[in-house]
Parts: C-alpha cells; structure tokens; sequence
C-alpha cells in the first residue's frame, strides 16, 4: 500500500506545478507585447526642422529620441542604462570619461555605429560653425579620442558633476550622427526632413515629413535591441488646438497625445475614463521675469548697463514678485490646482531641489510697505507692462490673475499679449519690457539652466550682472561630492529667491495621454518621449 | 479676341510682381525676423550676426527681392529659412486642400443661390420669397468662423461625433505623399463642414444679387416682348433673365474668390486643414519671409487668373460684348 | 438755374435742369428726400434694422450703466458659473460676467465699424471725386493704387497690416485694428465715386456751369457729389456690417483688439477651447456679432430700397 505521504506528496508537486504552468502562461498572456500597429501621435505645436543639432522645440527633440540614439539613457528614476553604449568608466579624477560601445549599432543609412562616429557627432556639437544650441553644454569637454573602434574616451577639462546626465537627456541628450551621412547631404536637406539625409541609430526611421500635415517613422529592422520596436510605424499630426485633440482623441483617431492643455485635462477624463492621463513632478517653471538692467546707450545687447527704471530696486521686485503675487491663487484658478506653488530656480520636479516658497508668503501689506520704501504709493502709483505671448492660453491667465492682484496693492500692470516670435525677439534681443509671464525650459538638473540665466548667456532674459549667479552653476557643476552638491543647491535655491533674478510662480504641469489600448509607455515628462517599448493591445 | 486674351495673359505678370514686392516689403517692415526663432536656444549677437548675412537678410529691402525673383525666375520658389523646406512642394501639397474647399464652398453656393434667387424673382411677394430673402440676409450676416463653430457644435459635439472636426483624407490621386488616408467617403466628411460655412455667406450675397439682376431683366422691356410675342414663361425666364442676370453675378463671383481666399483661412484654421490658408497665416506670424512669399504668389495668381477668366465668360454669356 | 441733387443713386438716370427740352410730369411730388423717408418709414426690414442699430448704439454709449459688473473684474469663487439670476449670462474661466463683457464689447465693435468706414469714407471719396474729375495721370495713378489694394484678399491684406502694427490692447489696439480694416476699404469708395464722376463730368450742364465761371471745388462738392449721396450711405451702412465682421475676425485669430479690453471676436476665440463643457460661452458673443451685423444689414437694405424702390 502507498504511503499516503507519497500520493499527497505526488499530488501536492501537481498542483504546485499546474499551478506555476498557469500562473506562468496568465501573466505571460497578460503581459506579452503584440508586434505591429501603427502608433497615431498628436503634437500640439509644429516641428520646426529635423536637424537634431541644431532645430529648437521640444516636437524636434520628440522626433530626435526615437529616430537618433546616444550614449546612454536615464530612467525615471534617476539611473543610467546602455544606450548604443553598453559599459562605462570614469577615471577617478573625473576628467576621463570611457565609453564601451555595443558591437550591433547601425545607423540607418547601414553604417556602423563606432568610437569615430562618436567623436564625429560631439565635435560637430562642439564646433562653433554648427552653431548647435547644445555646444554650452561641452563647455567641460576637452576633447574626444578615438581608443579603438569601439572605444571612446572624452576628456575633460575640469570634473564636470553632470556630464552623464548631460550625455542622456540634457535637451534630448547626445544623438549620434553618422559621418557618411552629414557629409554626403547637406543642413538644409537635413533640417528639410529628407529621409535619406535624416539619419540616426534610432529603433525607427524617418520615412516622411510633410510640415504642417505629417511625420512617419517606420520601425528599422536593424536596430541594437532584438525585439524591439514593437509597432511597425509612427504617425505624428499636428493638432494645435486642444478641443480638436479631444475630439480626435474621443473618435479614437489618434492613439497619444504628446503634450496636453493643462486646462482641458478635465474635460478629457470625463470623456474617456479609460483614458491613461500621465503627468509627474513639475520639471517646468512658470516665471514672472522681471527685467533688472537695460542698455545703457539705447543699443539692444550693449555690454554698458544701466539699471531698469523700476524692477532694479530688489524692494520693488520683492513686493512685486515676492509677497505681491498669491501663487496658491494663481494655482487653484489657472492650475485648478493641479501645480506646486514654487519659488527657487530649480523647478519642483528637477534633481537636488528645495522648497524656499516659504520666503516669499502672500502678504499684501509687507508688499505695500516696501513699495512705499522704494518711493511708489497713492501720490506717486507703479505702473508697469506685463507682457506674455499667445502660445498657450494660460500664460494670459496667469497674467490676467498677476494684474488682479497687484491691482490690491495699487500697482496698475498692463498685459501686452503678443504671439511668440515677437516674444522672442523682445526678450533675447534685450528689447524693452518690465515683466514676463511664461513658462522656459524644462530642467532635469539646474545646471542645464546655466544658459538660461548666467550673466553672459544670450537668454539671461532678465540681463542681470551679479556674478554670484555664475558662481553658484560653476560650484554646484563641479562639486563632485552629491551631498556637498546638494547643500549648494539648497544655497543656490534660497539666494534666487532672495535676490529674485529669476521669480518662479509655480511648476508648470506637463501632461500627456494615451489611449487604454497604448501600453509600454513610460513617462518621463518632456525629457524622453520614447515610443520604442510601445505596443497596442488591440 | 486672341489678341484681348494675349494682352490680358501679359497684364499678369506686372500686377503679380507688384503685388509679391508689396507683400515682401511689409512682411520686412513687421518687427522681429526669423532668425531669434531659429536659432533658439543657441542664439548670440554673433551668431545671429552670421546668420543674418547667410540668408542675405542684412541687405536692403530690394535688393533681397531682387534675389527673390532671380531664384523664381529659374523656377525656385526659395526654401524655408526656418525649416530648410523648398516653399514650391509645401505649396503644392498644401494646395488641393484649399482648392477642393474653395470650388465646393462656390458649388453649395450656387446650389443654395441660384434656386433661391429664382424663386424669389418669380414668386416674388409670396412666403417663398420672404423665407428666401430672409434667410440670405441672415447668411449675410454670420460670420463664417460662428457657423463653423456652430456646425461643430452640432455635427461633432453633439450627435456623437458624426462628422469629424479636424484633420484631411485626401481623394485618390492627390496624396502627397506616401501615407495619406485616401478615401472619397472620408474626404467628403471632412470637407463637407467646412465648405458649408464658407459657402453659406457666399450664397446669401449671390441670392440677394441674383434675384435683384433677374427682377430687373424681368421687368426690362425686351422680356415683355418676348411675353407678347406669346413665348412661354419658362424659356423666358431661363434663356433671358437667368442669361442676362448672371452677368453681374459672375462679376461678384469673381470677387468672391478673393473673399473666399481669405475667408479659407479662418476655416482652415477653426478646423485644422492642412491647407493654403493655415500655410500662410503660419508663415506670416513665424516671420517666415519665404513661405509669405510663395504663399502671396499663388494667391495673386489664383485672383488675377480667376478674374482674367470671369471677364472671358462673359462673352460667352452676353455676345453683345466683345472685346477688341 | 439751380440744379436739383439727383436722388435714387441710379447713376445713369438723371434728371435734367427745369426747362430743359424733356417732358416732366406737371404735378410734382414732393422733394426726394421727403419721399425717400417716407419710403423708409414703410418699410419693415428698415424699421426692424434701425431698431436694432438704435439699440446696440444705446447699450454702448450706456454701457457704464448697464453693466451689472465690470466686465474684466475677476471673481476666483465663480469661474465657469451657469447662466443664473446673478449670473444672466454666465461667466468665463476667470470668473468675470459674460452679460457685463458683452455690454462693453459692443463698443468696440461699434467703434471699429463705424470708425473704420468713416476713415474710409473721408479718405476715398476725395481720392475718387480727383481721380475722377482730374483724369489722365492723376486718375490712372490713383486707380493704380486702389487697384492694387483690391487685388489683396481682403483677409490677407488686413492680416498682413494687423502683424506690422503688432497687436495691443486698449484706444491704441482698438485705432489701430480701425485702421487696418479702414485701408482696405478706402478702394470701395473711391471706385464708386469715380464712376459718379465720370458719368456727370460730360454733362452739358457741368460744361455749363464752366463756362459760367464756376470753380472746381464748388464743382465737386455742389453738383457731383451729391449724385454720389445715396450709393455712399447705402454702402456705409453695409460697410460698417462687413467691418464688424472683419473685426471679428481678426480678433478670432488672435490679431485684433487684445484683453483685457472686451471685445466680441476675442471672447469667442478664447471659449471655443470650452465649446464641450461650456458651449454658451462662445455661443453668446457669436450672437451677439449676429445680431448687431443683422441689425446694420436690414437698415442698410432699407436705406437702399428707400433711394432707388426700382430696385426692390
């Protein structure tokens, strides 16, 4: 007779094993990426050109993470993973950063992907005949020698704290140029969006652009990583306005929107319940600039400053800017909440921030008692011009809230609305203006800010000359210690706030949506739009 | 009459030109240039320095255009500053849309007017008359982007997305490129709206127009002697009235397609079209000099073509005019 | 010999001088301008459109008064509020009164319009009476001129200015959208002008009043222009409709009158985006634009079949 251990014994290992067979084979079934489809994407702006060097805007840079590849990549999280390298050294000193590059990059043009076309693609960035919006950030680089083919050395001036983050996503990180190809067609081709001139080692390939209709990108069936793409294509369409996004959205015509109207968030839930709406920390800023110096002799841009009529006297910034502006109003009303109420230069979401809102409380009467310090009251009432620009309907919100508020105080401020080109012009090109509403570029760490605002930088909208600024981006860059690096951060964060160069509201919240179907997509607010582990389940 | 057609043909090209040089000369007097747009992030004075002398944006005002014709005369319409693009494909490819919407919205208006104007000439003082003035004049009097809106409002909004409220689907054989939707059913959706709102306020001025000339010619003397010769009401009404009203109709219709140019670019937009109209007023808020020219010069062709042809139908209309 | 001013606007009728070798009725009616009133008086489009016209005028001038709120005072409590009894028309994104903002828009509107045709009118008719009267150079130039401003799609031409000008809110933003809209339409007149001109100036009576010594400018201004009288009102008032219309437009793309003064068109551009949750927040300014056009539209016809019943 069996012992009745054994039987149960036998039958106990059955279940076990049914049991691991089903439960193996469920989630494999649950979780197995389906190949094919076409992924239908909806930008609501234009792409400027697809010359990933050198074009502006986030649409470029959007197109640039799935057709071009880098280095490395960076998680959510903070960690860097392989790219088209897959191992790295730095030398202890911090000066010598080596790159071990996979055997299998292509580009898409069937070119490989090795240590010259490495050195190829940051010297172009570096030279300044590209005139490549992202050579400030090789400001650290020496130089970059070639070990062997699949060995890449960069070599540092001084140690530089961010030089792999800068790498993997400052703007949409170091995207790899193939030299046959950059050689064999020209910028204007490239930045046109020929497909044979645009080329990258991407998991997808340009096929197309027609400006102002389409993009399409089609998987490249060489790419590194086996499996991957999972979708056959992508589709982008330009849909500016938000409503026509909703309605495309809710037809089921588009799969994801790339960057949706914090306004109409609500709206979009409401419609499609399943709908996946994904947002994060806020990595934007939303500022009210105040100008601090203008050309002493009329000349835009001149190097001779003279002090701004009004918003030089840091009084008057401080009851302005500080404790004249309610920003959990501007929140809950322009925001509906959905934002951070913030001050600081580092943004609520970007790495080693701090929370310094607390300097700067809504308190109407402080504000009013500085200004009558500074000489402005009922005999003698602030005037000024706020201005802000049309390309997104918050920003007049905002501004409409700002001159509300400071209407409490006596300060009459008088919106200028203007569209964004002549926005631009006026604020880069030292042009005239008081103050300004928008929100500038999203930051994974402050130190990508350091064009933005240092003195010498041809977007310190605000043209002030306090060197301590610069001091602060040069320390906190080559700090290598990340808790000495953190306490100049927190340094830095409480002197913006103090001295108000650069006067934050809130974060700015970035939101993008996809549809239940969508699945492998993981947000990374604008740094990195990736549609390569994306699949339909459908 | 070949000789009238040849030197109407040469008139083009002068009023063309001066149209295209007062296009570029304001497009230069609007301040800011493209090139803080281009170069973002990377902008410095001397960058933007080497840029501006590049694009030959640092020279006087006619010397660029001088160099503007040069390129066009060899059949380059220029490329985009801004994107590298060359202006002549984007125009082409942009240029079905907007046509299809224009000889669409001129059809429903037509379809709309000429019954309409019919009816009220003949009928005139009755209800159908009232129900046909009055509905011109309100279409008179709505601006086209409202009815857009009110389309919308309707046909996408409400009745559960029943005509889509943006993007194209182009007809078989003028795909740009090599993804397009191609469908006959899926275009008519999407024009369908759209050329209704332009088309409406067209139709309300050619129905109040059409039946002002038709009561006129009725009441002319030759029409009463056709009617005592003993001829029929119908052959009067359709061979001389109809014929005879239609000549300051085509007249306005002419004109017309300036209006509905202009016109197309509110719609374009409201419905996001990728069409002429969303082109241009693109190009001209991005300061994007070339795209502005290209866009001007086929507007001026279309306009002074559309005229040249609307003064050659009359012939055919009236043979009592002819034309040295 | 005192020339009687033609009335009904038909440029080719034209009466001749009492005494003139033509048959006149022997009874008389009444003066022109008495019977034009009359006909007015009858007429129900014309009645209903002044009406309207009479009203909007009021509502601007009084608009102060008639608002219940200031129409840019934001109220944070009440954003997006349904129609109510507080609230008679609901109100925007801010919280500001949509009953109040439309009272002070229409006077924008109103402004532009008529602003905007009168800059035309003062402008065009004194070009068309000299290019007519003077003809030769003088004319083929200026008719160059006007031409080459027609053979612009109105849009674009306006579109085109609007961005030189470069948008801005308040007196400066409101003249300078006037202005834009009034050069395009300065060719309308001069046109019409110019064609009165040209088929007066041969007259013999004209060649009469020469001969009698008179000069040029009593010429233009006594005889001729008021050939030209009813055309131009007539044209007026359907002009000041088209350009609230322009002014619409423009504001709808973004190129017109900037906020936070009200203004009709920009109302409806900014709450299109809302049109799903809140539709009549776009719908109420649209009808308003509707109703003032309307209103000009009818007395404009009615202006026109008053001066010339044969064309009715």
């Amino acid at each position: 007779m069996r012992a009745p251990y054994a039987l149960s014994g036998l039958r106990f290992l059955m279940i076990v094993l049914t049991s691991l067979a089903v439960f193996v084979s469920s989630s494999a079934l649950a979780a197995e990426p389906k190949r094919g489809g076409t992924l239908r994407v909806a930008y609501g702006n234009e792409i400027l050109g697809l010359d990933f060097h050198t074009v502006p805007g986030y649409e470029m840079i959007w197109v640039a993470t799935n057709v071009g590849c880098g280095l490395l990549g960076i998680t959510p999280d903070g960690k860097f993973v392989p790219d088209a390298a897959e191992s790295w050294q730095i030398s202890p000193d911090g000066l010598l950063y080596t790159f071990k590059l996979k055997r299998n990059v292509l580009f898409h043009d069937g070119t490989p992907v090795d240590a010259a076309a490495v050195k190829f693609s940051i010297d172009r960035i570096m030279d300044p005949a590209t005139r490549s919006s992202m050579r400030p950030f090789y400001e650290a680089v020496h130089s970059v020698e070639v070990l062997d083919p699949h060995s890449v050395q960069i070599r540092l001036k001084y140690p530089y704290a961010f030089m792999m983050h800068m790498l993997a996503a400052y703007r949409m990180g170091l995207v790899l140029y193939s030299p046959t190809a950059t050689q064999k067609y020209t910028l204007e081709e490239r930045k046109a969006g020929k497909a044979e001139a645009v080329v990258g080692c991407g998991p997808f390939k340009l096929v197309e652009w027609v400006k102002g209709s389409h993009l399409v990108m089609d998987r490249f069936d060489k790419y590194f990583e086996p499996g991957l793409p999972y979708l056959n294509r992508v589709v982008i369409r330009v849909i500016k306005d938000p409503v026509t996004q909703m309605a495309a959205f809710k037809a089921g015509e588009i799969d994801f929107i790339a960057d949706f109207s914090a306004d109409h968030v609500d709206t979009l839930r409401a419609q499609n319940p399943g709908a996946q709406i994904m947002t994060g920390k806020e990595t934007t800023p939303m500022v009210a600039m105040m100008k601090v110096t203008v050309p002493a002799d009329g000349k835009p841009m001149s190097k001779e400053r003279a002090p701004h009529p009004i918003f030089s006297d840091i009084r008057v910034r401080k009851a302005i800017g500080c404790y004249g502006i309610d920003r959990k109003e501007i929140v809950k009303i322009a925001f509906k909440g959905q934002a951070t109420p913030w001050l600081g230069i580092i943004p609520p979401g970007s790495l080693d921030t701090v929370d310094v809102t607390s300097m700067c409380p809504y308190d109407p009467a402080r504000a009013k008692a500085l200004l009558a310090e500074a000489g402005y009251g009922p005999q003698k009432p602030l005037t000024f011009e706020l201005l802000t620009n049309t390309e997104k309907s918050v920003f007049s919100v905002i501004a409409t809230m700002v001159k509300e508020q400071l209407a409490r105080l006596g300060v009459t401020a008088n919106i200028r609305l203007v569209d964004k080109p002549s926005w631009l012009t006026t604020t880069t090109q030292d042009g005239p203006f008081d103050m300004y509403i928008e929100d500038l570029a999203t930051l994974l760490t402050v130190d990508q800010n350091s064009y933005l605002s240092m003195t010498t930088a041809g977007w310190n909208h605000s043209r002030h000359t306090d060197t301590k600024v610069d001091e602060y981006y040069a320390r906190y860059a080559r700090e290598m210690d990340p808790a000495k690096r953190k306490a100049i951060a927190k340094e830095f964060q409480e002197f913006s706030a103090d001295k108000l160069y650069w006067n934050t509201i809130s974060g700015s919240p970035f939101y993008q949506v996809a549809q239940p179907w969508m699945k492998g997509y993981v947000y990374q607010a604008e740094f990195k739009v990736h549609y390569k582990k994306v699949w339909l389940d459908r | 009459m070949r000789t009238y057609i040849l030197r109407r043909l040469l008139q083009i090209v002068p009023t063309v030109l001066m149209i295209t040089l007062v296009v570029f000369v304001m497009m230069r007097s609007v301040p800011g240039d493209p090139v803080v747009v281009l170069l973002g992030d990377a902008y410095t004075e001397e960058n933007a320095v080497k840029v501006r002398e590049e694009y030959a944006l640092d020279k006087p005002v006619l010397v660029q255009y001088g160099i503007w014709l040069g390129k066009l005369v060899r059949g380059d319409w220029g490329a985009s500053i801004l994107s590298g693009r060359p202006v002549l494909s984007d125009v082409l490819v942009r240029l079905p849309v907007t046509l299809e919407l224009i000889v669409l919205s001129m059809g429903i208006a037509l379809l709309i007017a000429v019954p309409a104007a019919i009816i009220g000439a003949l009928r005139q003082n009755t209800w159908a008359d009232y129900t046909a003035t009055t509905a011109a004049m309100i279409g008179v009097s709505i601006p086209e982007f409202f009815v857009g809106i009110l389309l919308l409002l309707v046909f996408s909004f409400s009745l559960h997305g029943f005509l889509p409220s943006s993007g194209w689907m182009y007809l078989p054989g003028t795909c740009p490129s090599m993804v397009c939707g191609v469908s006959v059913w899926g275009n008519l959706q999407h024009v369908l709206m759209p050329a209704v709102a332009l088309g409406v306020g067209r139709a309300a001025i050619l129905t109040r127009l059409l039946r002002a000339s038709m009561l006129e010619v009725i009441r002319s003397e030759y029409v009463t002697t056709a009617r005592a010769k003993g001829l029929s009401e119908r052959p009067v009404v359709f061979k001389h009235a109809l014929k005879n009203a239609l000549i300051p109709t085509v007249t306005v219709m002419g004109l017309q397609v300036g209006f509905l140019i202009g016109g197309a670019i509110v719609v374009e937009t409201l419905f996001a079209m990728p069409g002429l109209g969303t082109f241009g007023i693109d190009a001209i808020i991005a300061r994007d000099y070339q795209q502005v020219q290209g866009f001007a010069l086929i507007t001026a062709l279309a306009f002074v073509v559309i005229n040249l042809i609307v003064d050659l139908t009359y012939t055919f209309l009236d043979p009592r005019i002819r034309y040295a | 010999m005192k020339q009687r001013p033609i009335s009904g606007g038909s440029l080719s009728a034209v009466e001749l001088p009492v005494g003139a070798v033509r048959a006149v009725p022997l009874a008389r009616p009444a003066s022109p301008l008495t019977e034009a009133l009359r006909r007015l008086r009858r007429s129900a489009t014309a009645l209903v459109g002044l009406g309207i016209v009479a009203a909007l005028i009021g509502v601007a001038t009084f608009a102060d008064v008639l608002a219940p709120r200031s129409p840019t005072a934001s109220d944070q409590a009440h954003t997006f509020a349904r129609p109510s009894w507080d609230y008679p028309l609901g109100t925007d994104q801010l919280g500001r009164d949509m009953l109040s903002r439309l009272i002070h828009g229409s006077r924008i509107s109103l402004a532009v319009g008529v602003s905007s045709v009168l800059l035309a009118l003062f402008v065009g008719v004194p070009l068309g009476l000299v290019a007519g009267y003077s003809g030769g150079r003088v004319d083929t130039t200026v008719m160059r001129l006007m031409d080459l401003i027609l053979a612009f799609p109105i849009y674009l031409l306006a579109i085109i200015l609007m961005v030189i000008f470069t948008p801005t809110a308040g007196l400066i933003g409101t003249m300078k959208v006037t202005g834009a809209i009034a050069i395009v339409r300065i060719p309308i007149y001069a046109r019409l002008v110019r064609g009165s001109v040209l088929s007066i100036k041969e007259k013999e009576y004209i060649e009469a009043c020469r001969a009698l010594g008179v000069r040029t400018p009593s010429i233009l201004l006594g005889h001729i222009l008021p050939n030209c009288l009813a055309p131009i009102i007539v044209t007026t008032t359907l002009g000041i409709a088209t350009s609230i219309i322009v002014e619409a437009t423009l504001s709808f793309l973004g190129l017109g009158t900037q906020p936070p003064t009200p203004s009709w068109g920009w109302d409806l551009k900014a709450n299109v985006a809302f049109i799903q949750t809140y539709p009549w927040l776009s719908l109420f300014p649209g009808l308003a634009i509707f109703v003032t056009v309307l209103g000009f539209n009818l007395f404009g016809d009615g202006l026109r079949d008053a001066l010339d019943p044969r064309l009715k």
